[in-house]
């Protein structure tokens, strides 16, 4: 089983993530392919208990009209050194200004994690064989950085007095 | 010189300390090979042919004294007595143990300096002009902004892990010292109309497989969107660059598949939305930045007048400024160029003695700082004039006074088979041999200024498609053979070059370079130089006369 880091700890996770939709029915509390909802706009009424994955690489334009009806969106990250998801993740949070649960899904490595928190993802599923105590320490390992990021838009310049006594 | 504030500390040391963990984790057997590649060249380190090897950043080409004491220690303490100045300014030592490098690095970081970045997919160590803040033909100084590019670029949330690695330089001089034209992205730092400094932004230049000049896609940026600007970009790239063949996922075939017209307006359609963000610079900290690199107490002097007496009285040493001494911007001092080109050492390497002394010379002759050109020479870029005999004769005593800077034998050489995993061939040989066969002074002068490139590889680690002669490196059969080229340039004018024709073996290279020197003698006019001799007369006199036997 993967385990699921959210807010700083291990947390048991109350989402089903589907790979692909069998039997033509959404039912909540599964995270479903963004892409079958777009193709299937009928089965998806109102605001539902619902949420969608879609790959690093997908265009967040697309589903621009489903997040205000979903409760988490989640990124599929396909190899560790992939950081299309990166920007996916920052676009969804600051140009869509999606404000529910971003998850990372795939290839989730703990040394990432630091980066992914930092562009607005909040949940984390650790593949299996990936130890949950080592992520939650290396996600702290850097805690000052010089950009902005989703976390705290100013960078360092604007956030403290720097300079050399 | 910038200096690090306690951030800039905390940060270093804080890199020092995940990187011996993820170290840890490897070694225990927790973090896999191909996991901890990725972070390990995040942090300079390379498995190579022989042994690891450490990319030590050198931002911007630019160390202290006591930094560079300090890779003469890491030379001495952790590796073989030597290291190596890298095409891109760095410096890189080849003989590194694996569970040591956190000690390394942990060094590196009492004296700020670091690995970050020198290697893997992301924003790589910036380079600069090697005389910028000093040079005579200066306009703007592009090294504060190298610096403040430096702070940004490192561990950026979303751009670590790019299709593949991504480097910047800035020229802020009527020459182009940093060859722009071919870089991920070129910065052209110059003053408006008002005297603010804008920067012009050339995207997709690059050497590799497919050598490219880069196309011109903002011009007058104010300084101030200069970090927005780049994040845009970088967006773009790291969004739509191919990652499914990585000889192909340079932002160069990006801006190319795109057109350079399309990929700017997905640039401008970015940044239409980050423009006056918070990461637009202040004006405020882009004031601290260049105070940092304040000028140093110059003495108010005049153009040394015994000069021109102890070049008289020195025809070796007239020959050594005449070549590698660089007007300063300050009157009474000079730019000196020390090679490490000799003969029989493979160019860049340095020893630890050598470092040593050159530190010593820095705070001796000048304010205690020392350059890297991507030529692979060290410069000391404040030296008086009146120093200039005493310097000469100390370098001369530590093998750092070739006369040759810009000549044939001021090779730029990656190190190639010799070392390097990826290398075709071998290129160190090579340089050595052409080394020896043009030893002649006279005739080395008679030639003038010619720029000869060796790569090992098709990666073109020693800039072989921008040198005036060009080698590369190939495998023919499991063979060692070299192609060349013609017609490169790195400079203002900046050209790919020509290959000639098919490839000759180790021995042939240099009758083969022989010939080609022939030809140009027998072609120039007057003073003409090398490069306007083949730009005018074109490859094919150069073809008939290497081939001449084969037809």
């Amino acid at each position: 089983m993967p385990t699921l880091i959210k807010g700083g700890r291990v947390v048991s996770d109350d989402w089903t993530l589907q790979e692909e939709i069998a039997d033509g029915a959404i039912r909540p509390h599964t995270i479903v392919p963004a892409s079958y909802v777009l193709a299937h706009a009928e089965l998806f009424g109102e605001a539902q208990d619902v949420g969608i994955w879609i790959p690093g690489d997908g265009e967040p334009g697309e589903i621009a009209t489903l997040l205000p009806k979903v409760a988490l969106v989640a990124i599929r990250f396909p190899t560790m050194n992939d950081g299309r998801g990166l920007s996916l993740a920052v676009l969804l949070r600051t140009r869509f200004a999606f404000t529910g649960e971003l998850r990372a899904i795939g290839e989730v490595h703990e040394d990432v994690l630091n980066y992914m928190h930092r562009c607005g993802i909040d949940s984390y599923q650790l593949p299996d064989g990936h130890d949950p105590k080592v992520a939650l320490a290396a996600m702290n390992s850097l805690t000052d950085f010089y950009q902005g990021s989703v976390v705290d838009p100013r960078p360092a310049f604007r956030r403290i007095a720097r300079g050399a006594k | 010189m910038y200096r690090y504030d306690e951030f800039d500390q905390h940060f270093v040391d804080q890199r020092v300390a995940q990187f011996r963990d993820q170290t840890q984790r490897y070694i225990d057997g927790t973090l896999s090979h191909a996991d901890f590649l990725h972070l390990r060249l995040r942090n300079g380190l390379y498995i190579q042919r022989l042994a690891p090897m450490l990319r030590i950043a050198v931002p911007y080409g630019t160390l202290a004294s006591r930094q560079l004491r300090m890779l003469a220690h890491i030379a001495r303490y952790y590796d073989k007595g030597y290291g190596h100045l890298s095409t891109r300014q760095n410096m890189q030592f080849n003989w590194p143990d694996l569970a040591e490098v956190p000690d390394i690095l942990a060094d590196l970081a009492t004296v700020q300096m670091h690995a970050i970045q020198t290697s893997g997919n992301c924003i790589r160590n910036v380079t600069a002009d090697q005389f910028a803040g000093v040079a005579a033909d200066e306009v703007v100084d592009g090294r504060p902004y190298c610096e403040l590019i430096r702070q940004w670029s490192t561990a950026h949330p979303e751009f670590n892990w790019l299709p593949r690695k991504f480097k910047i330089a800035i020229n802020g001089s009527a020459s182009d010292r940093a060859a722009i034209d071919v870089h991920d992205i070129g910065l052209e730092a110059r003053r408006d109309a008002n005297g603010a400094i804008v920067f012009d932004v050339k995207v997709g230049g690059g050497l590799g497989r497919t050598p490219v000049i880069g196309s011109l896609i903002r011009e007058s940026l104010p300084d101030v969107h200069l970090l927005t600007y780049l994040e845009a970009i970088l967006r773009v790239y790291n969004r739509y660059g191919r990652r499914d063949n990585k000889h192909k996922a340079r932002i160069k075939i990006l801006v190319r598949a795109m057109s350079p017209e399309v990929f700017r307006q997905h640039v401008e359609a970015e940044w239409f939305h980050s423009k006056d963000g918070p990461t637009t610079l202040t004006r405020e900290e882009i004031d601290r930045t260049v105070a940092a690199f304040a000028p140093p107490p110059y003495l108010p002097l005049e153009s040394d007048s015994s000069l021109a007496a102890a070049r008289l009285a020195e025809p070796e040493f007239s020959r050594w400024v005449h070549t590698n001494v660089a007007p300063h911007k300050q009157p009474g001092y000079a730019i000196v160029t020390l090679s490490t080109k000799v003969t029989g050492v493979p160019p860049g390497d340095v020893t630890d003695v050598q470092m040593d002394a050159v530190a010593d010379w820095a705070d001796e002759f000048g304010f205690g700082e020392i350059r890297i050109s991507h030529e692979q020479n060290f410069v000391l870029p404040d030296v008086r004039e009146r120093d200039l005999l005493e310097l000469w004769k100390l370098a001369r005593s530590q093998r750092l006074a070739s006369a040759n800077l810009g000549k044939l034998t001021d090779i730029i050489c990656c190190p190639g088979g010799d070392y390097c995993s990826l290398a075709n061939a071998k290129s160190i040989p090579i340089a050595e041999a052409i080394q020896q066969r043009f030893e002649d002074v006279d005739y080395l002068y008679d030639l003038g200024d010619i720029s000869l490139n060796i790569s090992g590889c098709m990666n073109a680690c020693g800039h072989h498609h921008v040198g005036h002669i060009g080698i590369l490196g190939v495998d023919k059969k499991g063979e060692e053979w070299y192609q060349i080229s013609l017609g490169g340039n790195a400079g203002r004018d900046s050209s790919l070059a020509e290959i000639v024709g098919p490839s000759f073996s180790r021995g042939a290279v240099p009758d083969v370079i022989d010939q080609i020197l022939e030809v140009y003698v027998a072609h120039r006019e007057e003073d003409e130089r090398f490069l306007d001799c083949y730009r005018r007369i074109g490859i094919d006199p150069f073809k008939e006369r290497i081939y001449a036997d084969a037809h």
